[in-house]
């Protein structure tokens, strides 16, 4: 080894052995904190300026509606539950305070809104020092929301009245506004003594930034085989006060058992979110559009479902039971026969059935042959001996003889299909 | 904490994250820039002078994977900035009376101080480049790859500097044994 490579060994390990003095973390700090704090610079100073202009026509312009941030919608706790509630009190509303004489002493006022993705909820209230326990229907009947792009349509209200009568706290709901908008003015219409009908109208600033974002928003596109068709899931809208499944059903006795749709269940982590409501529409393109509302999702979540608990479903009985008999089963339900009657013009036989079942295909049967159900009348849900809550009707036939037996062809119910359908979550 | 996600609060302008980068690997800064300043006060000016540029410079950094080459290139560029300022002002005889008095001050460690100062007059006897590469290669004891990454040259460059130089020195003092 050379002399020149010892010399460069031996420092290199005087070098190897050397640690960071004392100081070090001081000084880099204090030469770090001398420097000014960095602006990010934009790539063009053509870019800078649009940008600044455009930031400065948006803020301009949205000035008023920046002042409404972080505030909650006071006093309206009775009417406000849950989910509406938590998101309230997290400064998700906007607080608005906006009254209007509806005449008659009336005051409507407007407190604030809450929007998302699925709905618009205007917290509202009447007051009137002389009550208003029967007017306000006459004085208040909410019909829609417009601004720019928007012509959102009123879909349901809820209210409660104060104990003296002079005040009604409310909430009404509305299709959401489009996020163009930045005024909505509510229509609403009044009856007049006379029954006439006036329009009226109050404008109040909106902040669609201040909308709720939408948390999942996924498309399904699965498909549910029923008895008489088919149920197809397009989508899932979760947005922080509702979830919003909407499809398309197929089915031919859909409308024959009274909210089919709440069969449906959606389930988050295991747990079933408890339904809000449901509608459907008829489409263009055959079949029904639907959507079934449910609470809004919790914070996390894991997994996600949509089960078909039950569902409308057809059971072919073809049974013919003697009209003497006062109960009976058909396809695991029960049928009761609680009267036969024949009068000049026609056999009445009064059935009762569980409320989901609708039968089909009935007839009677008599020496003289058959005779095809002419219509059913006198629908009631009545409480029978053993306390069940059942459906009563009467069945009305047109034939004067008496007939000895019933034939049913088959049954309309709430079947139990628990399908599952798992919706992707990211 | 990870380094990427340091890197990318640092590219945000947050100040202890990059804080944080550097004292993680404060006696990898400190050895480089010592190795090129040769004395502790330099070698804290030039980190000094380093972080300033890292600070205002992180956010043309491309790839976050590799702050770690491309900050101690800025270190290396900044101690270069310093040793040609020094050179400007400081009179030879004066780094020589500075020495002495570091000596007397030191006491004990004479011999290796003297031995130190021998080895940096012995490298500035070269070109600049010639002795950097070789500060790198035996007294950083990098590799080929890195030296030419911080000095932003070819590998080959490196090598024949290193070449050149060693040959150099050899030729010159390689002779005189010291034991």
């Amino acid at each position: 080894m050379t002399n020149i490579d010892k010399r460069l060994q031996k420092e290199q390990n005087h070098i190897e052995n050397m640690q960071a003095p004392a100081d070090f973390e001081d000084r880099v700090r204090k030469a770090l904190d001398s420097t000014n704090t960095r602006k990010r610079r934009l790539p063009h100073k053509g870019f800078a300026i649009a940008v600044s202009l455009v930031l400065f026509m948006f803020i301009g312009y949205h000035f008023n509606t920046f002042a409404f941030y972080g505030k909650q919608i006071l006093g309206l706790d009775e009417v406000m539950s849950g989910t509406l509630k938590d998101l309230n009190e997290a400064g998700e509303g906007q607080s608005i305070e906006k009254s209007v004489n509806l005449g008659n002493n009336t005051k409507l006022t407007i407190h604030g809104l809450m929007a998302d993705e699925n709905r618009m909820i205007v917290y509202y209230s009447l007051f009137n020092p002389n009550g208003i326990e029967d007017e306000y229907h006459n004085l208040f009947n909410p019909q829609k929301l417009t601004g720019f792009l928007t012509n959102a349509m009123f879909s349901s209200s809820q209210g409660l009245l104060n104990e003296d009568g002079t005040e009604l706290k409310g909430m009404m709901d509305f299709e959401p506004p489009s996020p163009f908008s930045k005024e909505l003015t509510l229509h609403y219409y009044q009856y007049s003594e006379h029954n006439e009908m006036r329009k009226g109208e109050i404008t109040f600033p909106y902040n669609p930034a201040k909308a709720m974002q939408t948390e999942i928003k996924q498309s399904i596109k699965q498909t549910v085989k029923v008895d008489k068709g088919k149920i197809k899931f397009d989508s899932l809208v979760a947005s922080p006060t509702l979830t919003v499944v909407k499809g398309k059903v197929n089915v031919d006795n859909f409308d024959r058992v009274n909210l089919a749709l709440h069969g449906i269940e959606l389930v988050a982590n295991g747990e079933s979110i408890p339904i809000m409501g449901s509608g459907n529409t008829t489409s263009l393109f055959g079949g029904r559009e639907f959507e079934v509302r449910f609470d809004a999702l919790p914070e996390h979540v894991d997994t996600l479902s949509i089960v078909v608990k039950e569902f409308v479903g057809y059971e072919k009985i073809n049974q013919s039971i003697p009209l003497d008999s006062t109960e009976t089963t058909i396809g695991n339900h029960d049928l009761l026969i609680k009267n036969v009657s024949a009068s000049q013009e026609q056999v009445e036989v009064r059935i009762a059935t569980e409320e989901d079942v609708m039968l089909d295909d009935v007839s009677i049967e008599s020496s003289e042959g058959k005779v095809a159900l002419e219509t059913t009348t006198n629908q009631v849900d009545s409480k029978q001996k053993d306390g069940r809550i059942m459906k009563e009707r009467t069945l009305i036939f047109k034939t004067q003889t008496k007939p000895e037996t019933i034939h049913i062809g088959g049954m309309h119910y709430m079947k139990q299909y628990n399908k599952s359908i798992e919706v992707p979550v990211d | 904490m990870n380094v990427l996600r340091l890197v990318k609060k640092a590219k945000r302008g947050n100040k202890e994250a990059l804080l944080q980068l550097i004292m993680d690997q404060r006696d990898d800064y400190y050895r480089l820039a010592y190795t090129y300043m040769g004395n502790q006060h330099d070698a804290m000016d030039a980190i000094e002078e380093m972080i300033v540029r890292l600070y205002e410079n992180i956010h043309q950094l491309q790839k976050d994977t590799s702050f770690y080459s491309w900050s101690k290139t800025i270190l290396v560029n900044s101690c270069r900035t310093l040793l040609r300022k020094r050179n400007k002002v400081v009179l030879m005889d004066e780094l020589d009376h500075a020495l002495v008095k570091e000596q007397h001050n030191d006491g004990n460690p004479f011999l290796q101080r003297e031995q130190q100062i021998d080895i940096y007059q012995i490298l500035s006897t070269l070109n600049e480049q010639q002795a950097e590469a070789i500060k790198l290669k035996y007294l950083r004891d990098l590799d080929y790859q890195s030296i030419a990454e911080i000095t932003n040259v070819s590998v080959g460059t490196v090598k024949s500097r290193i070449f050149q130089g060693m040959k150099k020195l050899q030729s010159q003092f390689g002779g005189f044994q010291n034991d």
